[in-house]
């Protein structure tokens, strides 16, 4: 079986060695029954990686402790679907994820548009090789995980080794969320690789017209998501399981996560100013390029440690190799840029700077500073030492010093840029937007502060929150009530058929909304509180309403692990409200102790309690609670951010209504658009919004 | 003067009794502190100047990103605050204690383990770079964008002028139209 993956992975390797090599020799010779085998190739390897991966997963739930790999991150006292997880807690079981999940998009990329886009695709298959060819060569020959254990004998044969026992999985990653956390962003990782494929093509053969954005984009929301998702999973997996009481401390693979989730997150708008107005095409390129090279240096980061972090187990010497690729992906993207500038040509001029594009730029450019102060301050510490000579420490207190004013201005950007319409906006329709989410918004900061909510940052925060979500519920509310009073249905009927009809404008609704909960929920942070104490059984600590009485200590235990389980009740107001158990847990095959937290999470608050042991002064156990305020409004944000993205992702039902509606009243009437700015298909996305409210006004 | 806590104690004290009232009262001291601290906070006792200037150093067991003050480690023996941390609150204590500045006890902490023991690097030298260049890098984007932006107005203006001859009326109606447009 060993044979079976390492052969199969050797000849993935090469298979899509072939797969550039004949895409760009198809190019070349413009021979199309070699273009259509670069194009089987690239799709081929994706079965012989899985083949790789089920080889090696095969290992895992076989206990077949004669490989190293499995040997180093299982046991076989390991339940089931941590055996699973288990491929990618090392170094080399994560780089073959990577592959495998390349090889995915890769497939379907070539897959769904084998019928498509001749021009365009062999260029894809062939950039898509070509990151490809990089990871087999890491999972081949760097970071191999078919390594066996064997030893020679005298006469110079090998015998192969087994271990009776492996030394078990990392407790850190024994939590549910690892079986998912790390794919999910894994899948965000690699998902970017398949917008950078398509924006180096339509470059690179000097693609006309807007095509590659419109598929672009589409992937780009998918990978987006699964980064979101892994994100968030991460922040939660550090909340629930490191039990700090945080989740969030720009630690430096956090900070790689968080790259290519903001200049995707850019794209994503900067997007639509191509689409609509053939405008910001360096831009959109230059965008996807940072993304993919910035998730290369996320995984580079991840992998490499050369900025300690709490991912320490991932770390390697495989740098340099990151580094190299990094270089030449640089050197290709310039190149490609440079050779192909013309065709990057703007088509359209601004016409009023308080317009839908200049909000769009000042977007791009908040998101853009948020990325670089993030990379900035993760990178300085290696830039600072290789000048001065001295180590620093750049730590969370930058992070949050440089980046809260740029998030609030952000949030700013996400209430008021949406409503402002393309080209021109008047004073009167901002004011008319505008006035009651603002008003909403100082009320709601008034009231707070009135509770109590004494923070400058936290309250900018809440005003801005509340702005935002009145301006998304106008935004509702404005649609909805028109098509409520044509089609005699109800405002909620109508809310349902409105998001419908235009997916992609009201999902980003949502997905802002979602956002905004996750805003408020981080500003809870600014109200935390903690408080640790000896806590024998009969005693009690205090912390905001709440008093915790120590009942017992017991110990719990199985094959995995023992565990010491504290059982304590909490009352409130002097009534017994509920019985939390934290935990310590220590793993037998790996010897090493973990805290299990309790958390009770309610969305006013979280009370979140560890149990650390017994002090190595006292020798009495201690207790540590914190009273976390909001953080429920942080994943359920996520939930929403996730829904939000799912629907922008489906395609409009667009009713032909509409086009009747524009074509009778209002076109005629209406300022023909500027040439260029709207593709010749544009009618049935909706002329421009302005013209779609219009006729549905009118009627 | 006798007391209850002392009745009974070494000669010394009952020949001195100026000195045994002190020592009484140091005991008696001792004693309220024990049961205030009976529940008692599992790390050394800290000030809140020294937790306060404790977030300012980063604790050096070198396994985290943690402040002095905040440092717990989840694996390991006990994930209470770690021994480094505690102990670099400990120092804090005895400098405080000893009257010395907040600047000071920084400088030394710097002194012992390197600049890498502050969370955020001072301003100054080539570390002022880290703070600057965040401010100074989206200014120098906005003057970018202000210059682009110049050029699309100008090439807006450029091809008004260069388009096909309209009628005054035509132009009237359209900006009323655009005016119109925008304010719905």
């Amino acid at each position: 079986m060993d044979i079976l993956g390492s052969f199969a992975l050797l000849l993935a390797f090469l298979v899509a060695v072939y797969a550039f090599a004949a895409g760009i020799a198809g190019i070349l010779t413009r021979r199309a029954l070699l273009t259509k085998s670069a194009r089987h190739a690239g799709m081929a390897v994706f079965g012989l990686v899985t083949l790789a991966v089920a080889a090696l997963e095969y290992f895992f739930f076989t206990d077949n402790f004669s490989l190293a790999y499995v040997a180093a991150h299982s046991n076989s006292a390991l339940p089931g679907f941590y055996k699973f997880a288990a491929l990618w807690a090392g170094q080399e079981g994560s780089l073959l994820w990577w592959s495998w999940l390349l090889s995915i998009y890769a497939f379907l990329a070539l897959f769904l548009n084998r019928k498509r886009h001749p021009e365009l695709m062999p260029w894809v298959g062939v950039t898509l090789a070509g990151v490809q060819i990089f990871f087999l060569t890491l999972n081949n020959f760097v970071s191999n995980p078919f390594h066996v254990f064997a030893s020679a004998d005298m006469a110079g044969i090998f015998h192969m080794a087994r271990l009776s026992e492996g030394s078990g999985l990392n407790p850190l990653l024994q939590y549910p969320e690892m079986v998912i956390h790390p794919p999910m962003l894994y899948l965000g990782y690699t998902g970017f690789t398949v917008p950078f494929a398509f924006a180096m093509a339509a470059l690179l053969a000097r693609y006309p017209g807007e095509k590659w954005i419109h598929i672009t984009r589409r992937w780009t929301m998918v990978a987006w998501c699964f980064q979101t998702v892994g994100v968030l999973l991460g922040a939660h997996w550090a909340y629930a399981v490191l039990g700090w009481g945080g989740y969030w401390e720009w630690d430096p693979v956090e900070n790689a996560a968080l790259l290519p989730w903001i200049t995707g997150t850019a794209f994503l708008h900067s997007v639509m100013m191509q689409e609509k107005r053939g405008m910001m095409k360096v831009w959109n390129v230059w965008l996807v390029f940072s993304t993919f090279m910035l998730c290369i240096l996320g995984t580079f980061l991840t992998r490499a440690g050369i900025v300690s972090s709490v991912h320490a187990f991932a770390e390697s010497s495989i740098g340099a190799w990151f580094v190299g690729f990094l270089a030449i992906v640089l050197v290709v993207c310039l190149a490609a840029w440079w050779k192909n500038r013309d065709y990057l040509r703007s088509d359209n001029q601004l016409d009023s700077l308080v317009s839908r594009e200049s909000s769009f730029l000042f977007n791009n450019l908040i998101l853009l500073a948020a990325c670089f102060a993030v990379l900035w301050g993760t990178l300085f510490p290696v830039l600072s030492e290789w000048v001065t000579g001295s180590k620093i420490s750049v730590g969370p207190p930058f992070f949050n010093k440089v980046n809260i004013p740029i998030a609030l201005f952000l949030l700013l950007l996400t209430g008021v840029g949406p409503l402002l319409a393309w080209r021109k906006t008047s004073y009167d329709a901002l004011k008319r937007n505008f006035a009651w989410p603002l008003a909403g918004g100082l009320v709601s900061g008034a009231i707070a502060f009135a509770f109590g909510y004494r923070n400058f940052y936290a309250l900018m925060c809440l005003i801005l929150s509340v702005f935002v979500a009145l301006t998304i519920a106008a935004e509702f509310f404005r649609g909805a009530r028109v098509i409520a009073a044509r089609e005699g249905v109800n405002l909620l009927t109508a809310v349902g058929t409105l998001t419908m009809r235009n997916t992609r404008r009201y999902g980003g609704y949502i997905v802002h909304f979602g956002m905004v909960l996750i805003f408020i929920g981080i500003s809870g942070q600014a109200f935390n509180k903690d408080i640790q104490q000896n806590l024998s059984p009969g005693q009690s600590l205090s912390i905001g309403p709440f008093t915790i009485v120590c009942q017992n200590y017991d110990q719990v235990q199985n094959d995995n692990y023992q565990s010491e389980r504290a059982t304590l009740e909490v009352f409130r107001k002097g009534k017994s409200e509920m019985m939390l158990y934290p935990e310590r847990r220590f793993f037998n095959a790996s010897q090493v102790t973990e805290t299990i937290v309790a958390v009770e999470s309610s969305p006013l608050r979280d009370l979140y309690v560890v149990y650390a042991g017994r002090s190595p002064d006292t020798n009495q156990p201690v207790v540590h609670a914190y009273l976390n305020p909001l953080v429920k409004w942080i994943w359920f944000g996520g939930i929403v951010v996730v829904l939000g993205t799912g629907l922008a992702m489906i395609p409009d039902r667009r009713p032909a209504l509409v086009l009747r509606a524009v074509s009778e009243k209002s076109w005629d009437g209406a300022l023909a658009p500027a040439p260029g700015a709207l593709p010749a298909t544009a009618p049935a996305r909706g002329p421009s919004r302005s013209i779609l409210r219009k006729s549905e006004g009118e009627e | 003067m006798d007391c209850f806590i002392c009745s009974g104690a070494q000669g010394e004290l009952q020949r001195n009794p100026g000195r045994r009232l002190r020592r009484c009262l140091a005991s008696l001291l001792l004693a309220l502190l024990a049961v205030a601290a009976a529940p008692g906070i599992a790390s050394a006792q800290q000030t809140p100047r020294a937790k306060a200037l404790g977030l300012h150093l980063k604790c050096m067991c070198g396994g985290c990103n943690d402040t002095a003050s905040t440092c717990t480690h989840s694996g390991g023996a006990f994930a209470g605050p770690c021994d480094t941390a505690k102990a670099m609150l400990k120092e804090i204590d005895q400098r405080i204690a000893r009257g010395e500045s907040d600047g000071l006890i920084l400088q030394d902490f710097v002194q012992e383990y390197g600049p890498t023991v502050l969370v955020e690097p001072p301003a100054k030298g080539f570390n002022w770079l880290v703070w600057i260049t965040p401010v100074l890098a989206p200014l120098l984007a906005l003057v970018l964008i202000w210059e682009v932006v110049r050029r699309w107005r100008r090439r807006a203006a450029l091809e008004l002028a260069g388009g096909p001859p309209v009628s005054p009326e035509l132009l009237d109606r359209a900006r009323r139209e655009a005016e119109k447009e925008s304010d719905e």
